[in-house]
């Protein structure tokens, strides 16, 4: 059935005239230039708008501060976490007794809180991107109920054409790459705003040097 | 002195004439001689929208006929029958290459009056008006020719008017031709809330440049007792109590 | 992976298979009558379109060069679309090579018969669903639940539109037409839950039973906002996060999607990620925007083993070579609606079908036919608003205008074709058309009554139920520019 229903497909858009009807293209729009920018000012613009978007951000001048920091925000919860290889700041080590992503899904599901680095955090939107890899559990970001995310400074970008651009061949090759922007909201019920309808309803940002 | 064609328009001929006769006064007050060409008839319009398209281009092929036989500008008191020549009628002749030459020679000499006028840097003269005005950007003039700023700039030059702000103005008012028929409870719902935003606008008189979109609203306000006056730019420029009367002194001078 | 259930079974979870869509059999005119008089309806539509139109203009007052974005939006649409053909078969190469599987549909019946053979073939009993307009217009969950299968929606407002028995009323915003307690009652009744009006907790009550769904589906279906040729990727852009857990959590991920769904490069989406949610929510960017490549790697710790993507015709060729041809460049972000007078007048349901609204009313003749939905494109004033807010800048007006053209010779009225046929006959001759117009000009004045009238006959009465009309003047402007021309 597939095979031939793609040959009528197929032929039915190349039958002669079949696109007659589609206004011309026109001439292809100016390029947009998108201006290079400085470590400082996508620090700020993340941070400001990420703010905005509801996601607590804070920026820690080393990496002591950042395992500080992590270590204040987790205290007694449980953790489901990225593999310790994968985070930054050595913050994998100060872990011990976190679930991971290959632990039993009924124990992830069970974590209060997940903990991640991330690929790119993108600054005019307020944005962590995420690509999906080996120790690098796509779903640590999404069923606990807070996310605890770690940025390091290298990883600061202005837009999301510019991660497009930098992180093209892991794109490429992984299986599935997830930007976040604020917590997970819905607006179904009479336009009323609910955060963490299934997502982390809470995310903490901490931007490292 | 310049000439130029007045493309008066069905709705004005037949029910504003007051309104067509205050469009000659100001153009005659820019220096301009009128002329109005006698065997116009309808641009088509009705049968277009209708999909009506052999119909609108009898008509439009009539329009272009009549137009093509004058000379200088052509003005139209009317951004619905404005976007019909200017645009519409490029798209009926779009596989009629001699047809379509001839409308795109006309289009280019149409212009919709409250733009043309206030290409002529014209300012209210003596007389002022004392009255809010709420302006209702009709939908093809808006939309269709891309004219907002001109009206309204013209409306504030006139001296003692204030031109108070329609909350959601560039709504549609829900006339729409035959759609005010065809649908006409889902035209009164639209015509509903229009009339709720100009009365809490507080506006005593409603100014549009659309005679269509007036009659609409004209007879929805009398329909439900409400005392605002409905009037085509043109009257408000050319006096400003509706063209009645004297022959007009007190509206617009050229600078 | 079907076995990892996690915590109990929660009542309700997982429903039996029912018949969940109601088509609607009304007219056209009843269905905007029922909701024109529906106070409840009037205002919500009113709040909504209010506060998305707000939202909207605020985010691309955020966006430099808007317009240049959008023009590359829609010239990058339109660009795909005329080679589409090729740029399928790209697509296909690219998802088979990123390790997925292809499957092409041409009616409702074929797409739902595939997805109920995946479904077989990974022996699946549980399916999870994040939000999809396409399968709405295929009548995916009848034919699941007519299968065997067990569906669940899990986009809050889909899932509220499947336990009342109800169809989505907006794209974007499906229960708008929903109450606050409304939706209380709903879930009170099918979930048992207690009775309460507050959206955060009804919001609480849904995320604790569908998060049983998605910990313990087998297979997650969605639809697809984007799909990009260069990359084979998919693109899904959501706020929930339920299209996250049904792409990533299930053993089998199935995309459904219209065949015109594609896009060049991820240097157009990009742009598209502009424009889409801005228009569609007043966001820079949706919660989550997730590209999907595949299956899971060999060593990744979660995603799904088999990624199955549905191409889906059900109409679309056709509508290509129709002059609707541009309204397959629709990206679905809703702003039409909300700036659409009828729309925001009657609501959603009065269309009929599964896309309501501007969009509706081009797509809806196309998919299903005209002769059935004529009135469609004649129920607008063609204000052009949904051409002004479009973020790829289709022209919906203009194919309004061309469906009115198909559907005049059979659908207008007896008076029409006749007043359009006298209309023709006397619009060259000026004489014949003063005298025309003399005649209703006389009788209608003789209709009024201080310079009104309030009834007018035969076939515009219409006019009258609502509004007066002002009574034709004594003398035609033409009469009174002659008498001056003479005089001075």
């Amino acid at each position: 059935m597939t095979i031939s229903a793609r040959h009528n497909i197929l032929m039915r858009l190349r039958t002669a005239g079949a696109p007659r009807h589609l206004p011309p293209s026109g001439q292809a729009p100016a390029s947009i230039v998108e201006p290079a920018q400085s470590l400082e000012t996508c620090r700020d613009r993340f941070v400001a708008e990420a703010t905005a978007l509801g996601v607590e951000c804070v920026v820690a001048r080393s990496a002591a501060e950042v395992r500080a920091r992590v270590a204040g925000l987790l205290r007694d919860a449980t953790v489901l976490s990225w593999d310790a290889a994968e985070l930054p700041y050595e913050i994998g080590g100060t872990l011990t007794h976190a679930t991971w992503g290959h632990s039993p899904r009924a124990e992830q599901a069970a974590a209060d809180v997940g903990l991640t680095g991330c690929d790119a955090a993108i600054a005019e939107t307020g944005s962590l991107a995420m690509i999906s890899a080996p120790g690098r559990s796509r779903i640590v970001s999404l069923l606990p109920p807070i996310h605890v995310a770690i940025v390091r400074s290298e990883d600061l970008m202005f837009s999301m054409g510019e991660f497009f651009a930098r992180r093209q061949d892991r794109l490429a090759t992984a299986a599935s790459c997830t930007v976040i922007s604020g917590p997970s909201r819905t607006a179904d019920i009479e336009l009323t705003l609910t955060l963490g309808i299934h997502g982390p309803g809470r995310i903490a940002v901490i931007v490292g040097p | 002195m310049a000439t130029v064609q007045l493309f008066h328009t069905c709705l004005i001929n037949e029910f504003a004439p007051q309104a067509g006769m205050s469009v000659v006064r100001v153009l005659e007050r820019l220096g301009y001689t009128v002329e109005v060409p006698d065997a116009q008839t309808c641009c088509g319009q009705p049968a277009f929208n209708a999909g009506f398209q052999d119909e609108a281009r009898t008509a439009a092929r009539h329009t272009i006929a009549v137009l093509e036989a004058t000379d200088g500008p052509i003005v139209l008191p009317s951004g619905s029958c404005g976007d019909m020549v200017i645009h519409q009628y490029l798209a009926l002749f779009h596989d009629d290459l001699h047809w379509r030459e001839r409308a795109a020679a006309v289009a280019a000499r149409c212009e919709e009056f409250s733009s043309f006028v206030a290409r002529h840097h014209a300012v209210a003269a003596t007389a002022p008006i004392d009255a809010t005005v709420a302006y209702h950007p009709s939908c093809h003039l808006l939309r269709g020719l891309g004219i907002d700023a001109e009206p309204k700039r013209l409306i504030a030059q006139v001296p003692g008017v204030t031109r108070v702000p329609l909350a959601a103005e560039d709504e549609c008012c829900g006339f729409g031709g035959l759609f005010a028929i065809k649908h006409a409870d889902i035209s009164t719902r639209m015509l509903e809330r229009k009339i709720a935003q100009v009365i809490a606008s507080g506006a005593q008189r409603l100014v549009s440049c659309d005679m269509g979109c007036l009659l609409h609203l004209a007879g929805g306000l009398h329909r439900r007792g409400i005392d605002i006056t409905v009037q085509h730019l043109a009257e408000l420029l050319d006096r400003g109590d509706g063209g009645r009367g004297d022959g007009g002194r007190g509206g617009l001078a050229s600078l | 992976m079907g076995t990892e259930v996690v915590g109990t079974e929660v009542v309700g979870a997982w429903p039996h298979c029912e018949n969940f869509l109601q088509v609607s059999t009304q007219t056209f005119p009843l269905r905007v009558a029922k909701a024109l008089d529906d106070p409840a309806l009037q205002t919500a539509l009113r709040t909504m379109s209010g506060h998305l139109r707000t939202r909207r203009a605020a985010a691309f007052e955020s966006l430099p060069d808007a317009d240049t974005i959008r023009d590359h939006a829609r010239h990058a649409k339109l660009d795909t679309l005329r080679d589409l053909a090729s740029n399928l078969e790209t697509f296909e190469a690219r998802v088979i090579a990123n390790g997925g599987v292809v499957h092409w549909a041409e009616t409702a019946a074929d797409a739902n018969q595939i997805v109920v053979d995946i479904a077989r073939h990974h022996a699946v009993q549980r399916v999870a669903k994040g939000k999809s307009m396409v399968s709405e217009e295929t009548h995916l969950n009848d034919a699941l639940a007519a299968a065997g299968l067990s569906v669940v929606e899990t986009d809050l407002g889909e899932y509220i539109v499947q336990l009342a028995g109800d169809r989505p009323s907006h794209i974007v915003a499906p229960i708008i037409h929903l109450s606050r307690a409304e939706v209380g009652r709903v879930m009170h009744q099918h979930l048992h839950t207690p009775l309460t009006d507050d959206p955060v907790t009804l919001g609480g009550y849904a995320r604790e039973r569908l998060r049983h769904v998605f910990l313990e589906a087998d297979m997650g279906l969605t639809g697809a906002n984007f799909g990009v040729v260069e990359t084979g990727t998919i693109c899904l852009v959501t706020n929930e996060g339920n299209g996250r857990m049904v792409s990533g959590l299930p053993r089998v991920h199935v995309v459904l999607m219209g065949i015109e769904k594609l896009i060049p490069t991820l240097a157009d989406l990009d742009r598209f990620l502009k424009v889409l949610p801005r228009s569609a929510t007043g966001q820079k960017l949706t919660a989550y925007t997730t590209l999907i490549h595949g299956p899971r790697r060999p060593d990744d710790d979660c995603g799904p083993q088999a990624l199955h993507v549905v191409l889906i015709d059900n109409g679309r060729t056709r509508l290509m070579a129709s002059e609707s041809a541009e309204i397959l460049g629709c990206i679905r972000c809703g702003a039409c609606m909300n700036v659409c007078p009828v729309y925001t007048s009657i609501g959603g349901h009065a269309y009929g079908d599964t896309y309501p609204g501007p969009v509706g009313a081009v797509v809806t003749p196309g998919l299903r036919g005209l002769h059935e939905w004529a009135d469609l494109p004649s129920a607008s004033s063609l204000c052009g608003a949904c051409r002004d807010v479009c973020p790829v800048r289709l022209d919906i007006p203009r194919m309004l205008l061309a469906l009115r053209a198909q559907a005049a010779p059979w659908q207008a009225p007896a008076w029409l074709n006749a007043a359009m046929r006298a209309f023709a006959a006397v619009v060259t001759r000026p004489a014949a058309y003063r005298l025309a117009n003399r005649v209703m000009r006389l009788a209608l004045r003789r209709r009024a009554r201080e310079g009104w009238v309030t009834h007018v006959p035969g076939p515009a009465a219409a006019w009258t139920t609502s509004r007066d009309l002002p009574a034709p003047a004594a003398k035609t402007f033409q009469e009174l520019w002659r008498e001056r021309s003479s005089t001075s």
